[in-house]
């Protein structure tokens, strides 16, 4: 039993990750309707950041969380205005390809820079848990987590209690009426992407503190966060939260397949993800468009 | 930082000395270039692993020009190698490989890293009949389909952690109970299988075994687990990635074993540098070390090559085992050639089924299956941040510190 | 642009036709050349062996790329699974030629039969979606099913299969060809038959196709179904001619998104612009890959020239043979007029 609550535990930590990496992501898709291929590139650039910092300066991977998300919300506006919006409103296939070329751009460069090489941020306190009975939980996992908590607040109070919000959500709603009241459409966008760039760029950080880094290890998380999203449904924060704990909960808990059952932890995630897709199109949160 | 430099420079001394001396003793004359061709990933997944290899390889082709070449039937032939970047990507390591066949002029191949890409590419060669020297592709299973111009000279995946096991028997108290952790691809799959197979001839057994899609995201699930059968050793067949996730998550989650051994990862500098102290007292076998004692019969010793190594790259670090098992693919061409006396393909390929030579990186001999089981494999261990060949004792430089403290008294 | 294209002279079209018939009789009759009673008879050499590893590589892009068209160009169900077909025409056959040593003639047809009867389980519940959320079950799909084979042990699970090596060059060039010219010639007769229209019906308005009597569910799941065969195809033959599968080869997930690049920026739901999108964009990537040790740079220019393509020729590379896109240039000029604004 204790064994059981332990990989629940698990899940819900893995899981807190993947909201962190799904958040952006889905406001990404749900406002501006782009499938942003280069999420994961935008994660390891976040990563890379925090590795940086910690591995030169010794500054702690938690402090360097808001240097990551400006770095990354200004590449996101000016990647946005100056490149993705000129196809902003063709069909999704366009954006879909071109934010495929940014991603193999960004892997590419990353890898000029900071070579294959397998970095990882480990501070002093990395290995420490609370140990309740033979129940362990990680305390780096747990502030991830609370991290992973704190975005999803914010993105929640942007959208519901700030101008720019009621901005974002409008364009989402309805461009030509965004446009028609006075919603400086070019800007909303590049700010949405932003946005969604900044908080992939935190979810990298804290992904270095317990994964490894290399150039090419953003595009397993793209695909998270597809999934994710998938799973909990597009247009609402909450539903993001909710896909993201459950997908760390289905991959752990996968792991515990009997036998060499456990080979088949993607597959099965997998599955789980096109069976929901199929019984409840819109998530099990979401709301039909 | 000065000390280093003087040595180098030494180095640098006895290695042109040696240049000098074979250089005048031969009469022969000066012929065409021989072209090697390799694939190697410089990109992609697989850019580090690729990287290593084309070092190893490098460092050979340096050697070998300054020789003035290779010398077969009396004619010194210096040496080109031309590369293609495979992207990590198995299926362009094919066509790549014929070009280097058809447009680049290759006569002989080097194999790429990885599994995948060393099977795809033997087929290629196999089709051309050119002789394939690999030296980072472990899984055996590439060797049992017949191919007659594919030659591996690492020891193959059966070997990696059965010497841990060997190691293990001889220690006190002797562990009784392994937990085994293996990511799916091939290699990694016959690593296991082999731990599986041997545990029971050692008076051991294996109390949990699973396996984790390769790349798995998160393996702290797999480890909690595996701490739930409380084993004495804890094995991970996979890679460098797995490894440093699996040594935080065992810390995290407070799994002491007494032995942590993983088939690829420790070995390299990258492992040290991610987990700091947390390496310490972890296990790997290795194809080959910088502690090893061979007597080789030609090219440099196993110091001289460390230090050549640390010359050309400008490495504090000695050099990691894929880069050695790379210099020795291109060994065993090179004496491959000197004993055939001939360039043509299929007379290097029957010179290579001869082959029986002593290098710095150990024995090179292949079975009729083309694999190299001669070579055994050594046991390392991280101590205090620096890499110790423990096992077998003939050619270690340190002992087993052994059993493994718990994590909390570290 | 348009407008010039439709209005283009008749010679000129007439030459630009000529000038492909002369190319693709080259390609055709070239590899003749490497026949033993070609070289006996004196004739020159003009292909050699990379000729035809890329000469193939490209023809099976052509067929993924057709193949692809037919559920995502004509019925417009943006599939990102395909690769699943790919791979499971590839296991058909290998396992077939490699544990069961039957005849590579015979197990071939295995090969699109496996992957059409996958379509057909789950084209049924898939093609109930539309959009993004069938692009992911696909995809899903696909990862899915590279899971599955990986660990199964009949299917040589993660060592792969090693069906025996055939070392005839010509074979595996016509083969591949075989097979993208079926897939050019089944989109040409979807094109010009009633089946045809219902698919485009459906991809301009789903609702309105049913109301006008189109079986929307019949006609998605055969498209869905004859792209997978067609795609099937292509890996059984790549399965006997690479002579080695597994999960990393025949399952890649690049290869999903490869296939609907070229049938993208040769222009969706044409006949010959996914044909064009894989020669050109093949090309372009074999060409990049062999720039040695430097291609991390040339990764890089794939990725600007993709970007490039998409922002300023969006309508394909070729777009003076169909016309039939919906993704047209004029779409794209309005859309860039008003996000500039």
């Amino acid at each position: 039993m204790s064994q059981f609550t332990q990989q629940v535990i698990l899940g819900l930590l893995l899981g807190g990750v993947y909201v962190a990496v799904a958040l952006g992501f889905s406001l990404v898709w749900g406002i501006l309707n782009i499938v942003n291929l280069a999420h994961g590139a935008f994660v390891v650039i976040g990563a890379y950041l925090t590795w940086t910092l910690f591995a030169h300066l010794h500054l702690d991977p938690f402090l360097s969380l808001p240097i990551d998300a400006v770095a990354l919300f200004v590449i996101g506006y000016a990647l946005q205005r100056g490149v993705i919006n000129r196809v902003i409103r063709a069909p999704v296939l366009f954006t879909f390809l071109l934010t495929f070329g940014l991603n193999l751009i960004i892997v590419s460069v990353l890898l000029v820079i900071f070579t294959g090489d397998f970095r990882s941020v480990t501070p002093g306190y990395s290995g420490r848990a609370l140990q309740l009975g033979s129940i362990s939980i990680p305390y780096i996992r747990v502030a991830g987590l609370a991290v992973a908590f704190a975005l999803a607040a914010i993105l929640w109070l942007i959208l519901n209690r700030t101008r720019i919000g009621a901005a974002i959500l409008a364009v989402g709603a309805d461009r030509d009426a965004a446009q028609l009241v006075g919603v400086d459409l070019r800007h909303a966008y590049a700010l949405t992407f932003a946005i969604g760039a900044a908080f992939a760029g935190v979810a990298g950080g804290i992904i270095s503190t317990f994964q490894s880094i290399t150039p090419t290890a953003g595009d397993p998380y793209t695909l998270q966060a597809f999934a994710v999203v998938i799973l909990g449904g597009l247009g609402r924060v909450s539903a993001t939260v909710a896909g993201g704990l459950l997908f760390g909960l289905i991959e752990v808990l996968a792991q515990s397949a009997p036998g060499l059952g456990s080979g088949y932890a993607n597959a099965i995630a997998f599955a789980v993800l096109v069976i929901v897709l199929v019984v409840r199109p819109q998530g099990l949160l979401g709301r039909l468009a | 930082m000065r000390g280093e430099k003087v040595a180098g420079v030494l180095a640098a001394a006895a290695l042109s000395l040696a240049a000098c001396g074979t250089g005048n003793s031969g009469s022969s004359s000066k012929g065409d270039p021989i072209i090697f061709g390799a694939a190697v990933s410089l990109t992609g997944a697989q850019s580090k692993e690729g990287g290593l290899t084309k070092q190893g390889y490098d460092l050979w082709l340096d050697w070998i020009n300054q020789q003035g070449g290779i010398v077969v039937n009396n004619v010194k032939h210096p040496v080109q190698i031309k590369y293609e970047d495979d992207q990590s990507n198995p299926n362009l390591s094919a066509t790549l490989v014929q070009k280097l066949i058809t447009d680049e002029k290759s006569q002989f191949i080097l194999g790429p890293y990885g599994s995948a890409a060393s099977a795809t590419d033997a087929v290629v060669a196999e089709k051309n009949g050119i002789p394939m020297v690999e030296a980072n592709g472990a899984a055996q299973s590439i060797f049992s389909h017949g191919y007659r111009y594919t030659f591996g000279v690492l020891s193959p995946a059966f070997k990696y952690l059965t010497g841990v096991l060997d190691m293990a028997a001889t220690l006190s108290p002797k562990p009784a109970t392994i937990a085994i952790l293996s990511a799916n691809d091939s290699f990694s799959v016959e690593v296991a299988k082999a731990i599986e197979d041997y545990a029971p001839t050692k008076g051991m057994q294996v109390v949990f075994n699973k396996q984790y899609p390769a790349a798995a995201p998160d393996v702290s699930g797999l480890v909690s687990q595996a701490k739930a059968s409380n084993p004495d050793i804890v094995m991970n067949s996979g890679h460098l990635a797995e490894a440093i996730a699996i040594n935080k998550a065992a810390k995290q989650l407070s799994l002491n074993a007494k032995i942590f051994a993983y088939s690829v990862g420790p070995s390299t500098p990258d492992f040290i540098k991610a987990l700091g102290g947390d390496a310490d007292y972890v296990y790997d076998g290795s194809q080959w070390t910088p502690q090893v004692k061979y007597q080789p019969s030609f090219y440099l010793s196993v110091s001289d090559y460390s230090k050549a190594y640390e010359k050309k790259y400008s490495s504090s670090e000695p050099p990691d085992y894929h880069v050695a098992e790379s210099t020795a693919a291109c060994l065993a061409f090179q004496k491959a050639l000197e004993n055939a006396g001939s360039l043509d393909p299929t007379k290097v390929r029957d010179a290579l089924v001869k082959l029986d030579v002593m290098t710095f990186f150990g024995q090179l001999k292949f079975d009729d299956r083309g694999i190299n089981i001669y070579k055994p494999m050594v046991v390392e261990q991280i101590q205090k941040g620096v890499h110790y060949t423990v096992f077998p004792p003939d050619v270690a430089n340190g002992r087993p510190q052994y059993p493994t403290p718990a994590w909390s008294s570290r | 642009m348009i407008a010039r294209v439709r209005t283009m002279p008749l010679t000129w079209r007439r030459t630009a036709m000529a000038v492909i018939a002369i190319a693709l009789a080259v390609v055709l009759l070239a590899p003749l050349t490497s026949t033993d009673v070609a070289q006996q008879a004196g004739l020159p050499l003009i292909t050699d062996k990379l000729w035809f590893r890329i000469a193939t590589t490209v023809a099976m892009f052509v067929t993924l790329a057709s193949a692809w068209n037919i559920i995502g160009g004509l019925t417009g169900y943006a599939s990102f699974g395909n690769v699943a077909f790919f791979g499971l025409g590839a296991y058909g056959t290998g396992v077939l030629v490699s544990s069961l040593r039957v005849p590579f003639a015979i197990a071939l047809f295995a090969a699109p039969l496996t992957a059409a009867a996958f379509a057909l389980l789950v084209g049924i519940p898939l093609l109930r979606l539309r959009g993004h959320y069938f692009a992911v079950a696909t995809l899903g799909v696909g990862v899915a099913v590279g899971e599955v084979v990986n660990n199964v042990g009949a299917l040589g699970a993660s060592n792969g299969l090693f069906p025996p090596i055939i070392r005839s060059d010509l074979l595996f060039f016509y083969l591949m060809l075989g097979a993208a010219a079926i897939a050019v010639l089944s989109t040409r007769i979807i094109l010009k038959s009633r089946f045809g229209y219902g698919l485009l019906a459906i991809r301009e308005n789903e609702e309105a196709a049913g109301v006008i009597g189109v079986n929307t569910t019949f006609y998605k799941v055969s498209a869905f179904v004859i792209a997978a065969a067609l795609t099937g195809l292509a890996g059984g033959i790549f399965a006997q001619w690479n002579s080695f599968i597994n999960q990393e080869n025949v399952f890649p997930v690049t290869y999903n998104v490869e296939m609907i690049l070229m049938a993208v920026l040769g222009g969706a739901g044409t006949l010959l612009g996914p044909v064009a999108g894989a020669i050109v964009l093949e090309l372009i990537i074999q060409t990049l890959a062999g720039g040695g040790s430097a291609s991390v740079y040339s990764q890089i220019g794939l990725g600007v020239l993709l970007a490039v393509c998409v922002i300023f020729i969006p309508r394909g590379v070729i777009d003076f043979f169909g016309g039939r896109s919906r993704l047209s240039l004029r779409y794209l000029r309005s859309t860039l007029r008003e996000t500039s604004a």
